[in-house]
């Protein structure tokens, strides 16, 4: 592949997430409000909302440290856009197959909320401070059920010997659902839910958006953000969110529409794009809106012992389901 | 439970008066012109029941010029004008109390429906009554 | 406050999302827990009593009234009863009725609006809006009965401004019997709901020799299992007649732990009898006149004459709220005008409330006693711009100078026949 077909194909996909991102934050916004019975923004307001932060003036605070304070919003908005270029489009592979896997991703969704944390800890503020430790100590307690989910798919696909297993590649090309046998399709199922589970967590989403926690610490990490740094936090939640959404497509439901109906050449891959882009908004309004508008906030240490006990063994116990239907399938 | 009344409230409509228009419109003496050539139309405000208590309403040429409505007025709304022996009503400052309603001896004070009231400009016609 | 090693100081208002009224609290935490909170007061005092001794009784009513925006009808039931008092003016029975069923009405409105915020501090958004929508309705019907939605100015020295029209029954009616209908509904997504149970549960606890201790008032008391309200203890209006009996967790079979689940337990369950009892006073509210002077000058004349003291209470939502007055004769304004909101009452209970919390826990422990800041600030020094802190030696020394100096001015206290 020669360099400028890459960098075309990377600018494509970075403008398309963003849109796509700002999109489905309208689409969230709307249907939330309509949930609750408000009539709730027009869909093009995160656009608006976008364009008026980056009118506005960018503070920068007296006690901040101010180059860490600066970077944070930048290094945050550059992993949530990199983790997509490692994720595959619906029938596209992934842009940067061959340079990262799996795992990557997981690290580069990892960032942005540490980018958060020490940009909340940079900018001197004592509600910042609050904010920080708590992303820091949500970061710890979810990201375990997180890799265990996706070590277990990784894992029994590993078992079928259908190619590198890490590769984003190869595991959605191989949806396992059907390459195993009933105790691991119930094993799945529990990593799926645990995966669902931790999507709004890694997003900082009600009940888990304790980092931020409007009437506790007024905004937390980013009580002291404004203008085009606020905008770049902003952007990066929104490709985060459709991050995050298509992982949880990738591993789990990896399928086209275009081959069952029989649609070939150019218009199958745009239906099976459509068909990725509905996917991910299923994902995002089951896990994210629907579940942020049906709960309440939890506190920090419930959230800890709930993603280290319950959380985790639901995992461990779709892992070990797994490795018995390995057992048994041989 | 609460799925319940989520799912349902998200295919019912709104429970939002839309009042005066369901955004802001991009300009808001254009949104004004159009709704006076009829090129849109406003929502409604919600109704007000029949004895609400809207703007006062002075009936002149009944006022004796007591000035009992200047006496238990809290927000010294109205001004006495000494050279016809009438009144004068400042409404921004009106709380919408009316107890100079039932304190005129003569009627001349009635409650209105009328609550749209809003106005730049404080001594603008529509919010003095005399 | 000692500032140990590890803890740092959370500053919370005067002015914070968690707060809707300006207030400072100042959080002493170690992680995040709190370990001492430190509470100012002052910021929306806007010298109401002193505007009120400078106003005629009449305008003083429509003052009160703007005490609170939501106990808009508590404080001037208070006013009234205490001015009646003073000036020695009979209520007739059916505007005694009134004043019941549109202060219950209030209380509705109150808790409702209360159960919202309290949602909207644990950040369940849905239930805000919820409750918020429901609670259009009894704000319809109370602009219905009065013409206005807040501020209902309805009660008068002597009775209340308007009748109760037969026409008007079926509605109020109506909207009783869509909060019956809902109450089910509501007490299932507030008290069933398991994410806010786990945000209530054991969140701020008020034990209840604390809450006797520090005088705690209305649904703060009574989510603590003190059977204390002021419609019960010393019956006022048609309450007697009515009878009611104080709300404590008990009435949901739970054993009072007095903690912010108790709180919503409690004003839910408020929400219920107040249905019971609007509907019970449009039954058996008799006909007659609703006030003992239709003609304002009338009135006015005779609150000019009016001299002595009256003391006026009424179980206002946020619990007991009393109002003070001295009238003299020959002149219009109140000599002394004096109030006492419920939060003043209840703003210490939040100091044990807060112990040992969570920085999570202050939003929903701030909003559990339902704080009215502007009605609770009612004083505040300022002296040659410093600002000054009484302490309660002085404020003893004060109060004993000021009796000394009305004991020595001649007048006796009269007309305080029930009062201890």
């Amino acid at each position: 592949m020669s360099g400028v077909h890459l960098v075309w194909q990377a600018a494509a996909v970075m403008v398309g997430s963003g849109v796509v991102g700002l999109v489905y934050k309208g689409l969230d916004r709307k249907l939330a409000a309509r949930m609750q019975a408000r009539v709730g923004p027009p869909l093009r307001q995160p656009f608006l909302d976008l364009g008026k932060l980056l009118m506005k003036e960018t503070v920068v605070p007296r006690d901040a440290v101010g180059w860490l304070f600066s970077a944070m919003p930048f290094l945050a908005a550059v992993a949530s856009f990199t983790a997509l270029l490692y994720l595959p489009w619906g029938p596209f592979p992934p842009i940067l197959r061959g340079y990262g896997d799996a795992v990557l991703v997981l690290y580069l969704l990892a960032v942005p909320a540490l980018a958060m944390a020490l940009g909340g800890f940079a900018s001197g503020s004592p509600l910042a401070t609050v904010g920080g430790q708590r992303e820091i100590v949500m970061l710890m307690s979810y990201e375990f059920p997180l890799a265990v989910a996706l070590v277990g798919v990784v894992w029994r696909l590993r078992a079928l010997e259908v190619g590198p297993a890490f590769s984003l590649a190869t595991i959605s090309a191989n949806p396992l659902w059907t390459a195993v046998g009933p105790l691991g399709v119930f094993g799945l199922a529990i990593l799926l839910g645990c995966l669902l589970v931790v999507t709004p967590a890694e997003l900082s989403k009600i009940p888990f958006d304790i980092p931020e926690a409007e009437t506790e610490i007024a905004g937390g990490l980013m009580v002291e953000y404004s203008g085009t740094y606020l905008a770049l936090f902003y952007l990066a939640d929104a490709v985060k969110t459709v991050a995050m959404a298509a992982l949880v497509v990738t591993l789990f439901i990896p399928y086209g529409i275009a081959a069952p109906l029989g649609v070939k050449g150019v218009g199958g891959q745009v239906l099976d794009v459509a068909f990725f882009l509905v996917k991910v908004f299923v994902v995002m309004f089951a896990a994210v809106t629907t579940v942020r508008v049906a709960m309440a906030r939890f506190k920090v240490d419930q959230v800890v012992r709930g993603f280290w006990l319950q959380i985790t063994a639901a995992a461990v116990a779709g892992l070990v389901l797994l490795v018995l239907d390995k057992a048994v399938m041989g | 439970m609460i799925l319940k009344i989520l799912f349902s409230q998200l295919f019912t409509r709104p429970a939002t008066n839309r009042f005066p228009a369901k955004y802001m419109p991009k300009s808001v003496t254009g949104f004004l012109g159009k709704i006076q050539s009829g090129k849109t139309k406003l929502v409604p405000p919600v109704p007000v029941p029949p004895r609400f208590r809207g703007r006062i309403a002075y009936d002149r040429d009944k006022c004796i010029g007591c000035q009992l409505c200047i006496r238990v007025c809290p927000a010294k709304v109205i001004q006495f004008r000494p050279e016809v022996k009438k009144i004068r009503m400042h409404v921004t400052r009106c709380t919408f109390c009316a107890q100079c309603v039932d304190a005129c001896p003569v009627d001349a004070l009635a409650v209105s429906d009328q609550f749209l009231l809003a106005d730049p400009d404080r001594s603008a016609e529509s919010l003095t009554v005399e | 406050m000692a500032e140990a090693e590890n803890t740092f100081r959370i500053p919370i208002g005067p002015i914070h999302p968690a707060l809707k009224e300006p207030i400072r609290l100042s959080f002493q935490v170690e992680g995040e827990r709190i370990v001492g909170v430190e509470i100012r007061t002052g910021f929306a005092h806007r010298g109401i009593e002193y505007m009120g001794m400078r106003r005629n009784l009449i305008q003083v009513l429509y003052l009160a009234e703007r005490i609170c925006g939501i106990c808009s009808i508590s404080h001037p039931i208070a006013l009234t009863q205490a001015v009646e008092q003073a000036a020695g003016i009979e209520v007739p029975p059916r505007a005694q009725y009134i004043r019941v069923i549109i202060s219950e009405l209030e209380r509705i409105h109150s808790h409702l609006l209360w159960a919202g915020v309290a949602a909207h501090e644990l950040g369940f958004d849905t239930l805000l809006h919820l409750t918020w929508k429901v609670r259009e309705k009894v704000l319809d019907i109370l602009e219905e009965l009065t013409g206005n939605r807040i501020n209902y100015a309805i009660p008068i020295y002597g009775g209340v401004r308007r009748d109760i029209a037969p026409d008007q029954h079926p509605k109020v009616q109506d909207t009783i019997r869509y909060y019956r209908g809902l109450l089910d509904e509501l007490l299932d997504t507030f008290l069933r709901d398991p994410s806010v149970e786990a945000r209530t549960r054991g969140v701020g606890v008020l034990e209840p020799e604390e809450a006797d201790a520090l005088c705690a008032v209305g649904p703060t008391a009574r989510a603590s299992g003190l059977a204390k309200d002021v419609r019960q203890d010393r019956p006022y209006l048609a309450y007697g007649e009515l009878g009611v009996k104080a709300i404590t967790p008990r009435d949901w079979g739970l054993e009072p732990r007095g903690d912010v689940y108790d709180k919503i337990v409690v004003r839910l369950l408020e929400v219920g009898q107040s249905l019971d009892l609007i509907e019970r006073a449009l039954l058996e509210m008799p006909d007659g006149e609703i006030t003992s002077f239709p003609k304002i000058p009338a009135l006015l004349a005779h609150l000019k004459k009016a001299h002595g003291e009256g003391l006026g209470w009424h179980e206002a939502p946020r619990g007991e709220v009393i109002h003070y007055v001295r009238l003299e004769a020959g002149v219009e304004e109140p000599v002394v005008w004096k109030v006492k909101a419920p939060t003043y009452s209840n703003l210490m209970s939040w100091e044990p409330m807060f112990e040992g919390q969570e920085i999570a826990d202050i939003p929903i422990i701030a909003a559990s006693i339902d704080p009215c800041i502007c009605c609770m600030d009612r004083v505040h020094m300022v002296r040659d711009g410093s600002e000054a802190t009484m302490h309660k030696e002085e404020l003893l020394r004060l109060s004993r100078e000021k009796t000394r100096r009305i004991t020595d001015h001649g007048s006796r206290i009269t007309g305080l026949g029930g009062v201890r």
